[in-house]
């Protein structure tokens, strides 16, 4: 029992250094491809928690951040397809919901973001924020590199339109 | 980002900055605690499911019918279905009780949520404004104003049309204890901005509470 509760004390300290090193970019990553921050937190939270219940095998993974990067977004079409519109929280996340989420991103990027199909937001998170390349990218979102090349094809394509025109408007008055 | 030219690297590179002032909020405690919970959840369900196996062969066994009382808790209070403004109470085939809430109504009643949940089989001690613990317990409260073990006998959940749904598991409650709420008052919600908006605590039955009328720390924008 004693060497137990070692492997479990020294498993919670190499989580704890995973969690401060990546939960931002993971967040990042999860949120450029939901656009959505609240659900952002909550489906980060949640792939999280669950790597820190099979952290044996994530911290064998040659990418945990992306394994939590892919949960997340697993997580969100578990949850849809579950709940459709109910939205599950825990007692903490519910008693600190109470206040208005502070949005800390340019809305007028999400905007432009929001205007990507899913796919192509996907893979820009992946790639912008994981830094995974083509091959790891399809391998992650289980897809081809052809298709993975497409997507950023289009994806930056729009995105260059979108954040120009976004821009001027900013500029001019 | 090496393999792009220089234009899709700058816009690549302009999403990239974009989103560099988010952050995490979610506490690594947090994170931490709800993989505890579920990892007891899960042991505690394989058990149940060890012992439902090893009642079924025992039954089998013997060719009994007595598998379907085996199976029926000892004290179960009666069920109780009870609809207010502010909330709905309704006790559960299992044991649980499930409260749905407005949030407009959260202030409304909080003496009749007590008296339905205590009717519900649930031991629960609400007040306003004043936050109580026992003589044993440390003071301490997570950014929400949760206690320990909380978590335990209290789920929560949002519905499609905004309202609050929990649920209270009795089972879970240690023995000699009841669940605390403590709400904000409105002046002590206008200094947290609702962060936390309740302090949650389990308390002990069988002594005097110690509370007090001061308001937890506001974690109002604060991170983890």
């Amino acid at each position: 029992m004693a060497a137990l509760w070692r492997s479990r004390g020294v498993e919670q300290l190499e989580f704890a250094d995973f969690y401060v090193d990546s939960r931002d970019v993971c967040l990042r990553a999860v949120l450029a491809s939901v656009v959505d921050l609240g659900l952002a937190e909550d489906l980060v939270a949640e792939a999280f928690t669950r790597a820190l219940m099979s952290w044996p095998k994530v911290s064998q993974h040659p990418a945990p951040r992306a394994w939590v990067v892919r949960t997340a977004l697993n997580t969100r079409v578990s949850w849809w397809r579950k709940r459709r519109n109910e939205v599950p929280l825990g007692v903490t996340a519910y008693l600190t919901a109470v206040a208005e989420p502070v949005i800390e991103v340019d809305p007028g990027l999400l905007q432009v973001l929001r205007q990507l199909p899913r796919r192509q937001r996907e893979v820009i998170a992946v790639r912008v924020f994981l830094d995974l390349d083509t091959r790891a990218t399809a391998d992650l979102l289980g897809i081809s590199e052809g298709t993975v090349k497409a997507h950023l094809s289009r994806a930056i394509a729009t995105l260059r339109v979108q954040l120009i025109s976004h821009h001027q408007a900013e500029v001019l008055p | 980002m090496t393999e792009y030219n220089s234009e899709s690297a700058s816009v690549l590179t302009a999403v990239h900055d974009g989103f560099e002032p988010v952050t995490m909020h979610t506490p690594l405690d947090t994170v931490v605690a709800q993989a505890g919970v579920r990892r007891r959840r899960r042991r505690a369900m394989t058990a149940v499911a060890a012992a439902a196996l090893t009642v079924g062969a025992v039954a089998y066994g013997q060719g009994s019918t007595r598998s379907a009382k085996l199976a029926t808790p000892s004290t179960v209070a009666p069920p109780v279905h009870i609809v207010t403004a502010a909330y709905t109470v309704d006790s559960q085939p299992n044991g649980s009780v499930t409260v749905t809430w407005t949030k407009q109504g959260y202030f409304q009643d909080p003496s009749g949520l007590q008296s339905a949940l205590q009717k519900a089989g649930f031991p629960v001690l609400v007040k306003v404004g004043e936050f109580c613990k026992g003589p044993s317990d440390d003071g301490y409260l997570d950014p929400s104003g949760v206690g320990r073990g909380v978590e335990h006998v209290m789920q929560a959940s949002t519905d499609s049309n905004g309202q609050v749904v929990f649920t209270f598991d009795r089972s879970a409650l240690p023995a000699g204890n009841e669940l605390f709420i403590g709400y904000l008052s409105p002046a002590q919600l206008a200094i947290t901005h609702g962060a936390p908006g309740s302090v949650e605590r389990l308390v002990p039955t069988d002594t005097t509470l110690t509370c007090t009328t001061q308001a937890p720390p506001s974690h109002y924008g604060t991170r983890g």
